[in-house]
């Protein structure tokens, strides 16, 4: 019995420290639920768990209060004896988790400690909503944490109420905008209808004149007849089309007044009246009021005038079925006329340009057209036969045109806009006042020559600079967030700017090592230089000697160099072993550094994110490394003393 | 329970005893309660609670934003969440507003002890004023020499009318309602005055605490004091039970025997006859026979080495005399608590288990009525303690900041409490169990388990 308990009492309290032990934001829900499930059959089981949980609490490290919190929230939402538990020492829980009080703060990682503590005040909010009124304590705690040290709350109940009112206002509301509708409606029913009604008539009228028309033309029978000498469906479907095609009645000049007044009615019907009887449609289905009888009745009528409408648009698309696209054309029509006066002006510009081009290269020739065109625009310019140049130019042009288009360059306006390409020359005293020589003698034939007005309206353009993105920095601070500085290149307070992921993580996370790597190469590299620039040096030392003491003691000197080198070669040797013991040591720490950033526990949340700036003063500020660099420094010195004594060492 | 009745029906057990078995049981049941609130007015810390003496009913409490105000703790003003929690307002409030209100914290806020008309309020304006509670005007003002810590007026007196008042001030006075002047001035503490209380026994003995750690017990009908409590003299536990005592000593002690019978059956009645005359020669205190010369000789200028005696290191902060008045409990700044036998004057070294008491304010005390259990403001909880032994019988956490006073009402057995965080907290035995069920019928099934999964 006893074996039992004590197996049943670890359980729960194991499975509450995995369930804490994770550097996750969330509480791993197997886990959860193996807890929930553990503790709801049993009240030890739930005792042990408030006490576990009240301990977990109270440890030194954010993120475990954090899991913590979660968890008693959960059994708190369902455990009425585990809420009698916790409420007993409310204060401590919310000492611990909201940190309120000045002496204990929140443990460290301070960005999980803030989400700790918002996640506590919201938890007491629902708290103090669900079970407020039956636990004094909770009710305390909410005032004290409200009322005296004024906390924000995030008053989820209060938004939420909020919202509710303001929907329902807006309801009330637009209700009342239909109400005011469908008053104004029966008001003006029978006029509605009776427009309707008398545009419908007037369609009917016209089609029928249209379909008398119709009737002259024969038709009919002979497809019967031909009907079966048709197999094979495409020849069929062929012989269909054409024959509908002959029943259309197309307009002419004869029927051409009818066809207008047709399609003016049927824009009319399509425009005004399907799309207001729709509406009053939606409105009477939308609105609430008392007699409904003659809502429906309203309703019923409009449904039955939106069908008629719908039949006689369709009628009008069947029969007349040139009527759409008619006036699709005509709207096309319409708009072409408004390309081309837009199009105009660009080309008396690019028209003189063009000249220009055709006067002094012959380059620009792209189609024997726009040279043809470009005089006749000119000219259209001048006389205002707009219309006919257009229909002239008209489709064939237009594909010219949108080629020259795309590829011509787009410039702002400016004045060496106005006179582009024109060889004139100004007068220059001509300018409609009367001087009068009052200034002297006054030349009215002085001009100004075209090239120095081509120089005066040069075209000029201010440099703008390119707009460019500026990254944020998107380091994680310790208050939690992405540090949104923008610099350029490096931010001051987090070293380069380099990508990082949502949480401010580095992508590549290998930079730093690899980068610590790099530069113990380069320290390698150049302890290697310096070996290298001191040999270069000696050698060439040597030399000079050499020439100065060529005839004497040649042997010995030899020797001598001999002994240098050998010695020299220790010594680098020495030098680079240093430098290497250098590189070696950081590579050391790095590892290790990524080693740890690789296993992310919970220890590891509580270190402080290295900076580049920790990085270069651990650098530079290790002893070792120092004294390393002091003694490659001084091993220069040595070198050099020992090149002037070459015998004194 | 309904054991108990049939049996106190019976008459098997005595009604003493059952209406003593149900309350320490009521007692031991004490925690927050979730169905009485009330609503505190105040805006600054609660300094001062008290239950009036003659119904309990109405509960006085004086807060540092200088307001007093009273509430009906028996009849709620209000009820909340389905007529689960009643709200209990103030009845009336006196603050800064008011025309003669005090402009400084109230430190110190009591009844009149024998009825509810009046009610007295220290403050540190240095006034002490006297308030008729039906139209909360002020009838009597006294301008003191410096802050007002605590103010104390005799459960017993019947031939005076007098308030004790500690002050910043070394002296502490005795205002005179009747006259509206000071009666006397006690000089002999060498710092300011932290608490005063009074002798359930005797009407003219007082009793106060200095911040120099000094425990001086004053007999208001003579100069100087009698008894300065020292720390080192001490006696082991409890003095043996007065019935014991006397059958081993019966002569000796006869008198003291008839005078402490007397005194814990109704103390009222036998101050009553007291009251006649010849005080002195009646007082418990002063009738101890073996200690009766050498106190005489020291009363009037007492021997400087006894003067000297200290009760705490560190100032005095909280002072309550039990019911019988035969021990005196003191709480100080060193966060001790030691238990006096009044009439020997020595140290019961009681070990009471305190973890740390607030220094720098006056804390108030409170004990049941059969001197078992004394409650401790113990910095952000109250504690209750056994009185004999020491020990932590219940502790009740509820406040978010310093308790600084606490009140049993042992009619109701209901415990008030007041701290910085401007609540005042009621805590009371579970209802009864008729209660419980009625609680059940009209409140809502919220609060049940709630399993999912």
């Amino acid at each position: 019995m006893e074996t039992v308990g004590d197996s049943g009492k670890g359980k729960v309290r194991v499975l509450i420290e995995k369930a804490t032990n994770s550097t996750a934001a969330e509480v791993d829900p197997r886990l959860l639920k193996a807890i929930k499930s553990v503790v709801r059959y049993s009240d030890s089981e739930l005792r042990l768990a408030a006490q576990t949980l009240m301990d977990h609490m109270k440890r030194d490290h954010s993120q475990v209060r954090y899991l913590t919190l979660l968890i008693i929230d959960q059994l708190f939402m369902r455990s009425k004896l585990f809420r009698t538990l916790l409420v007993e020492n409310l204060d401590q829980l919310l000492s611990l988790s909201v940190g309120f009080r000045r002496n204990l703060p929140l443990p460290a990682p301070p960005a999980v400690a803030s989400v700790l503590r918002s996640k506590a005040i919201e938890f007491l909010e629902k708290w103090n909503d669900s079970f407020g009124i039956h636990y004094r304590q909770i009710r305390l705690g909410f005032d004290y944490l409200k009322h005296t040290l004024r906390f924000q709350f995030p008053n989820i109940q209060a938004n939420a109420a909020r919202i509710q009112q303001e929907r329902r206002e807006r309801e009330m509301r637009s209700k009342e905008i239909l109400q005011n509708k469908f008053a104004t409606l029966k008001g003006n029913l029978s006029s509605i209808k009776e427009e309707v009604q008398s545009t419908l008539d007037e369609i009917g009228e016209c089609l029928k004149i249209v379909h008398t028309e119709k009737e002259t033309i024969p038709l009919g029978p002979l497809d019967d007849e031909d009907f079966e000498e048709f197999r094979s469906s495409e020849l069929r479907q062929i012989r269909l089309d054409s024959l509908r095609e002959g029943e259309k009645i197309h307009e002419n000049s004869e029927n051409k007044v009818v066809f207008d007044a047709l399609r003016e009615l049927y824009k009319l019907l399509v425009t005004k009246h399907l799309v207001s009887v729709q509406e009053w449609i939606s409105v009477l289905i939308r609105v609430e009021v008392s007699d409904n009888r003659s809502r429906d009745s309203m309703l019923k009528e409009f449904i039955d005038m939106q069908n008629r409408l719908q039949t006689v648009k369709k009628k009008c698309i069947e029969l007349g079925y040139a009527l759409p696209d008619t006036t699709k054309r005509e709207k096309n029509e319409e708009e072409d006329f408004w390309e081309e006066g837009k199009i105009e002006s660009f080309e008396h510009e690019s028209s003189n340009a063009l000249n220009k081009l055709n006067d002094n290269t012959s380059v620009a020739s792209t189609s024997g057209e726009v040279k043809n065109k470009s005089p006749e625009s000119s000219k259209g310019k001048a006389n205002c036969n707009q219309s006919q140049s257009c229909e002239h130019g008209g489709a064939d042009s237009s594909s010219l045109r949108s080629k020259l288009l795309a590829e011509a360059p787009v410039i702002n306006w400016g004045t060496f806009l106005n006179n582009w390409g024109s060889d004139q020359v100004f007068l220059a005293n001509q300018r409609g006042l009367e001087l009068e020589s009052h200034w002297g003698r006054v030349d009215y034939d002085a001009v100004i020559p075209a090239e120095k007005i081509a120089e005066l309206n040069i075209r000029r353009t201010i440099y703008e600079e390119e707009q460019v993105e500026i990254q944020p920095c998107r380091a994680p601070l310790h208050k939690g967030g992405l540090c949104q500085r923008r610099d350029l290149r490096a931010c001051p307070f987090h070293g380069p700017i380099i990508p990082r992921d949502d949480e401010g993580n580095p992508i590549n996370k290998s930079t730093s090592t690899s980068d610590t790597i790099l530069d113990s190469d380069l320290l390698e590299q150049l302890a290697k230089q310096a070996v290298k620039n001191v040999r270069d040096r000696d050698t060439e030392d040597a030399k000079k000697r050499k020439l100065d003491k060529q005839s004497q003691k040649r042997a010995k000197l030899a020797k001598i160099r001999e002994h240098n080198e050998a010695v020299l070669r220790d010594a680098a040797l020495a030098s680079t072993s240093n430098s290497a013991f250098v590189g070696e040591e950081v590579m050391a720490t790095t590892g290790g550094r990524s080693a740890l950033n690789k296993k992310e526990s919970l220890a590891s949340m509580l270190h402080k994110k290295e900076s580049a700036k920790d990085r270069l003063a651990q650098r530079l500020l290790n002893t070792r490394t120092r004294d390393a660099t002091i003694r490659q420094l001084t091993l220069g010195e040595d070198t050099n003393y020992r090149e002037a004594f070459p015998n004194q060492w | 329970m309904w054991r108990e009745i049939r049996d106190r029906e019976a008459g098997k057990t005595r009604p003493n005893s059952f209406t003593n078995r149900i309350k320490s049981s009521r007692i031991a049941n004490l925690h927050l309660s979730n169905y009485k609130d009330i609503v505190s007015p105040h805006r600054g810390s609660i300094n001062s609670l008290q239950v009036d003496l003659t119904e309990g009913r109405y509960l006085l409490s004086g807060a540092s934003d200088a307001s007093a105000a009273c509430f009906d703790v028996q009849r709620a003003s209000d009820y909340e969440g389905r007529g689960l929690i009643a709200k209990h307002k103030c009845l009336f409030t006196v603050d800064k507003q008011h025309e003669t209100g005090h402009k400084y914290a109230v430190s110190s806020a009591i009844w009149y002890p024998v009825d509810t008309g009046l009610f007295i309020t220290g403050s540190y304006d240095h006034y002490i004023k006297v308030w008729d509670t039906n139209t909360s005007q002020v009838v009597v003002n006294f301008k003191m020499p410096g802050k007002v810590y605590r103010t104390a007026m005799s459960p017993l007196a019947t031939s005076h009318m007098l308030i004790a008042a500690g002050t910043e001030d070394v002296q502490v006075r005795l205002c005179d309602i009747a006259s509206g002047a000071f009666a006397h001035t006690l000089s002999g503490h060498r710092d300011g005055v932290m608490t005063v209380e009074w002798s359930t026994s005797s009407e003219f003995v007082l009793i106060t605490g200095g911040c120099d750690g000094a425990i001086r017990f004053w007999d208001i009908r003579r100069a100087g004091c009698f008894r300065v409590l020292d720390q080192s003299k001490s006696q082991l536990g409890r003095r043996p039970p007065i019935l014991s005592c006397s059958t081993t000593n019966k002569v000796s002690v006869s008198k003291a025997l008839s005078a402490g019978q007397s005194l814990s059956s109704k103390p009222r009645a036998q101050q009553k006859k007291s009251a006649g005359g010849n005080g002195i020669k009646q007082s418990p205190l002063c009738r101890t026979p073996a200690k009766g010369p050498v106190r005489q000789r020291l009363h009037p200028g007492m021997l400087s080495s006894q003067d000297r005696a200290t009760a705490h290191y560190g100032a005095v902060t909280g002072l309550k005399i039990t019911e019988d008045g035969m021990y005196l409990l003191s709480a100080g700044s060193d966060s001790r608590m030691r238990l006096w036998d009044v009439e020997s004057g020595c140290n019961t070294l009681v070990n009471f288990e305190t973890v740390r008491l607030q220094t720098s304010k006056a804390i108030q005390l409170a004990t049941t009525q059969d001197a078992s259990l004394v409650f401790v403001p113990c910095m952000t909880a109250v504690k209750a303690f056994d009185l004999w032994s020491g020990m932590t019988f219940r502790t009740f956490r509820g406040h978010y900041e310093y308790v600084n006073c606490c009140w049993f009402n042992s009619q109701d057995q209901e415990m008030y409490t007041g701290g910085n965080d401007r609540q005042i907290l009621v805590w009371s035995p579970s209802r009864l169990i008729a209660n419980d069920m009625d609680m059940q019928d009209m409140g809502p099934a919220e609060d049940q388990d709630n399993w999912s999964d």
